[in-house]
């Protein structure tokens, strides 16, 4: 479904991803760590060309993004993503932010996106929360919005950028049980997370990087139970 | 020191209708100057850097030389060049236009480059183009930001519509200096054109004011 192929990225002189190579597949739930500057956020930035490409290639169910010929805003419209810090529309109402786009990229009727709109703050528990603004809601409250945000253009993939690392610990559960509600439901996944317990319960895979580089992955019992590199045990040992 | 009444009582009709040619000329300076402050100030901004040349010399030019200038080079030369004839009101027109919106594209640029960067990135996360973005999340919040600076902007134009008097163009300062010719007084006819000014340009604020509280989400 993603086929990264020798990924690479540089800011300026400052090489970031040194040749990243991953696949996944359907219905898969892969999870990213690493720690800070490892190019794990910037790999995840890279799958829907929110950073532009230094060299490799990025295929999204066979689209190559990086060939300039490929309308890198319909292969978007499949590609749902949620930020560290939210990035709510904060001059629109909750059901605002979440009818927006498919209103205006799909045109998909009025009275239609607010029905799936008023159906996906259900999902994340935020009915009653509709037509209110961003400015109003708590940290866990507003990025379960951002991921009915994302929904609400029905993507085949999500795409998860720390979505907890900004949040206030008594907020995180609530929102990886909506992501947890999305893995059982078979939504194909990207997780970058500094959540251990989460990778480990959630992850179908774990993709350890350090340097620009896939260090190691494997299925979350054997890299957090049984990793090989020194590396992956270094860092496990600082955050387990 | 004795103030005649009776000289303003006698220009008054005259004080009016340059009031409303003030306005007049104010409105249209701020609706065109807006216009075109909007595009050359997305112009400035986009991305090709060789594009935005004409925009930052343009901006340089009528930003760093006096209002002043611009207007006798628009009046005496740039409109009889177009329209064969000298027009002291559409002279002033484009001058205020032109000149609002050097100012204007700087505020436009600055509101737009003071929206967090992650606004577009989730608006293009979404599917949405440049253009919808920039229409549905960029634009409408940088324009909020942008009104108290714009509203700065547009009672320096109402002030500034002033200068039209130097090529006979019938506002307020023309009818007070004719006042001023006519029974060599001082302090009649330039108070009285300061209060105009003054009612101008309070109710423009408190119309800004009202704008900016309707905006207001939270």
């Amino acid at each position: 479904m993603i086929k990264v192929a020798n990924l690479q990225k540089s800011f300026g002189s400052h090489k970031v991803l040194n040749g990243i190579n991953v696949e996944v597949q359907p219905q898969e739930v892969v999870v990213v760590i690493g720690p800070s500057g490892s190019g794990k956020s910037t790999f995840l930035r890279c799958i829907n060309l929110l950073e532009t490409i230094t060299d490799g290639h990025v295929l999204i169910e066979d689209i190559d993004i990086t060939d300039k010929g490929s309308d890198i805003n319909k292969v978007r419209e499949e590609v749902g993503m949620v930020f560290q810090h939210f990035n709510l529309f904060p001059h629109k109402t909750v059901l605002e932010n979440i009818m927006l786009a498919p209103r205006k990229v799909r045109g998909v009727p009025e009275q239609q996106a607010r029905a799936k709109g008023m159906e996906l703050l259900k999902k994340v528990g935020l009915e009653d929360k509709a037509e209110a603004y961003p400015d109003s809601l708590s940290g866990g409250q507003k990025q379960r919005v951002a991921i009915a945000r994302a929904l609400a253009m029905e993507p085949k993939i999500m795409l998860f950028d720390e979505p907890t690392s900004a949040l206030d610990p008594e907020m995180v559960g609530e929102v990886l049980e909506v992501i947890k509600q999305l893995a059982r439901e078979g939504m194909t996944m990207v997780v970058v997370t500094h959540e251990m317990g989460f990778a480990r319960e959630v992850g179908d895979r774990v993709i350890f990087m350090d340097g620009g580089l896939v260090v190691e992955e494997n299925k979350p019992d054997e890299i957090f139970e049984n990793p090989q590199h020194e590396r992956t045990k270094a860092f496990l040992s600082k955050v387990l | 020191m004795d103030f005649r009444f009776d000289i303003i009582i006698e220009y008054s009709p005259y004080l009016v209708k340059g009031t409303l040619l003030t306005i007049g000329l104010s409105l249209a300076g701020i609706l065109i100057g807006t216009i075109l402050g909007l595009f050359i100030g997305l112009g400035k901004i986009q991305r090709r850097k060789l594009l935005t040349w004409p925009f930052v010399w343009y901006i340089t030019f009528f930003r760093g030389t006096p209002l002043f200038v611009q207007i006798l080079l628009i009046h005496f030369g740039v409109i009889p060049m177009l329209i064969g004839e000298t027009n002291g009101i559409v002279a002033t027109i484009v001058a205020l236009s032109l000149n609002a919106a050097a100012y204007i594209a700087e505020i436009f640029r600055a509101g737009i480059q003071s929206i967090d960067r992650g606004q577009m990135e989730a608006a293009r996360s979404l599917g949405m183009t440049h253009v919808q973005a920039m229409r549905y999340v960029i634009l409408p919040q940088a324009f909020k930001r942008m009104i108290p600076p714009l509203g700065n902007e547009f009672i320096v134009l109402i002030k500034e519509s002033s200068l039209a008097a130097i090529v006979a163009t019938p506002e307020i300062m023309y009818w007070g200096r004719a006042m001023a010719g006519q029974y060599y007084r001082v302090w009649e006819p330039y108070l009285t054109a300061a209060v105009i000014y003054l009612i101008l340009t309070l109710s423009l604020s408190f119309l800004l004011n009202l704008l900016e509280r309707r905006l207001k989400t939270e």
